[in-house]
């Protein structure tokens, strides 16, 4: 209560964490490998790629010193792809999939708790490498893309074929996806979920103050919803049990 | 019930109708100084009206001291409107904290629709909230939306602010990621 904060991360956080992804830089001058505290960064010799944080990239940008290549899926072909999948009707009611996910690394030394193993970490969408380089996957958005396509297009235009036409898909997206999540709303309840797989930082931050508030709000009675679950739960069982029996007699005739 | 939740507290402080079964010479300050007969009709907060409803005095009767009734926020006529349109209905002036009421007050009567139907309400008007928070200028400057934040209960209204935060706060970070 007495947290100003509301649970969760804020858009201002989300769009902060995005700047922590690595984009790919061609450098036009050289510079040493630097000490940050992600770790350090590879030095930049033109004209050959390198990775870069995101905030850095941007500073180099505007200092002329380097152009940002934006990744595989933020160009007019694959985005257009992705607007087609998210307006097809056969896939309206589920997002565009977030990217594939690693290899699950099974090969994990078992000599220490197998858990806290560094290389035995499972990433998933939040973490995912490459998720903004131009090894990008190009036919998915990652969990920043809302962010990071604001963020190259404003302050890093002139690296792209089209930018125009990359804002204008973008926008589409955006709204497509806004009004798949709209409809969602309808189906909230103080036990249902809204299915959000493959959705993107920014968007979940948008919403999490009003979907929260609705299931908060749902939990009118709550202890006669448990009482009725508790009741579903048993006619289930009945349900399975008498199923069971169907099953042994089957096994009878047999 | 949070014990320093101010929301909680003002949600309980609601009146609703109470019957004194009992004559009860006691609580005659709670009926402006006049005595309280068997009969007796006031309007009691409801953590009060809960209490005597439910407690039992000693002695040969087994009545509890006063009967509660529906406050007419949950009575026939409104349930009766909300069932036919929940979006036509103002809410806040039935009660301020009327989905709150409606949770004391069930939780005391066994009646199942009238918990469906305020489930039903809140989940129809939370549709219409989430879409008036998009364009909050029309909901502000008048014009017939200019009724609809008054007719939205506190809990509505923190849905309301909680959906037109978030729509800001993203615009608020592009504007100002872009000028960086």
């Amino acid at each position: 209560m007495a947290l100003p904060l509301p649970p969760g991360l804020t858009p201002a956080e989300v769009g902060f964490l995005c700047e922590m992804e690595l984009v790919t830089v061609i450098p036009r001058q050289r510079l040493e490998g630097l000490e940050l505290l992600g770790g350090p960064t590879q030095p930049m010799i033109p004209p050959f790629a390198t990775p870069l944080p995101l905030w850095l990239a941007l500073l180099l940008k505007k200092q002329r010193r380097a152009n940002i290549s934006p990744p595989g899926w933020l160009n007019v072909e694959a985005l257009t792809h992705i607007l087609d999948f998210e307006t097809d009707e056969r896939t309206a009611d589920v997002f565009s999939p977030s990217p594939r996910l690693p290899q699950p690394t099974s090969t994990a030394p078992l000599e220490e708790d197998p858990y806290l193993a560094h290389d035995a970490l499972e990433l998933s969408p939040p973490f995912l490498k490459d998720a903004a380089t131009a090894q990008a996957q190009d036919d998915a958005l990652p969990y920043h893309w809302l962010e990071l396509s604001h963020l190259l297009l404003t302050h890093a235009a002139d690296d792209f074929d089209d930018p125009d036409a990359v804002h204008r898909l973008l926008r589409d997206l955006r709204e497509v996806r806004m009004s798949k999540l709209r409809k969602g709303f309808r189906v909230l309840d103080a036990g249902a979920g809204v299915k959000m797989n493959g959705m993107g930082g920014m968007e979940v931050a948008e919403v999490r103050g009003f979907v929260g508030g609705v299931v908060d709000g749902l939990r009118i009675n709550r202890s006669r919803e448990e009482a009725r679950k508790e009741e579903e739960a048993e006619q289930r069982e009945n349900g399975l049990g008498s199923s069971n029996y169907r099953d042994d007699e089957d096994d009878d005739m047999l | 019930m949070a014990y320093y939740n101010p929301e909680s507290i003002l949600t309980d402080a609601q009146k609703a109708p109470c019957t004194f079964e009992l004559a009860v010479p006691g609580l005659a300050p709670l009926n402006n100084g006049s005595a309280i007969e068997h009969g007796t009709k006031l309007d009691l907060p409801l953590w009060m009206a809960e209490m005597l409803a439910v407690s039992k005095p000693a002695g040969p009767s087994s009545t509890s001291l006063v009967s509660l009734d529906m406050p007419p926020a949950l009575g026939p006529r409104v349930l009766n409107a909300l069932s036919a349109d929940p979006k036509s209905v103002e809410l806040r002036a039935q009660a301020q904290w009327f989905y709150g009421l409606g949770e004391r007050m069930l939780d005391l009567f066994e009646e199942e629709k009238t918990v469906e139907l305020l489930i039903d309400t809140f989940k129809q008007r939370a549709l219409e909230i989430a879409d008036k928070s998009q364009n909050t200028r029309s909901t502000q400057q008048g014009g017939d939306s200019g009724d609809f934040m008054g007719g939205l209960d506190e809990m509505e209204r923190q849905l309301f602010r909680a959906a037109h935060d978030g729509s800001n706060a993203v615009k608020k970070w592009f504007e100002s990621s872009s000028r960086s």
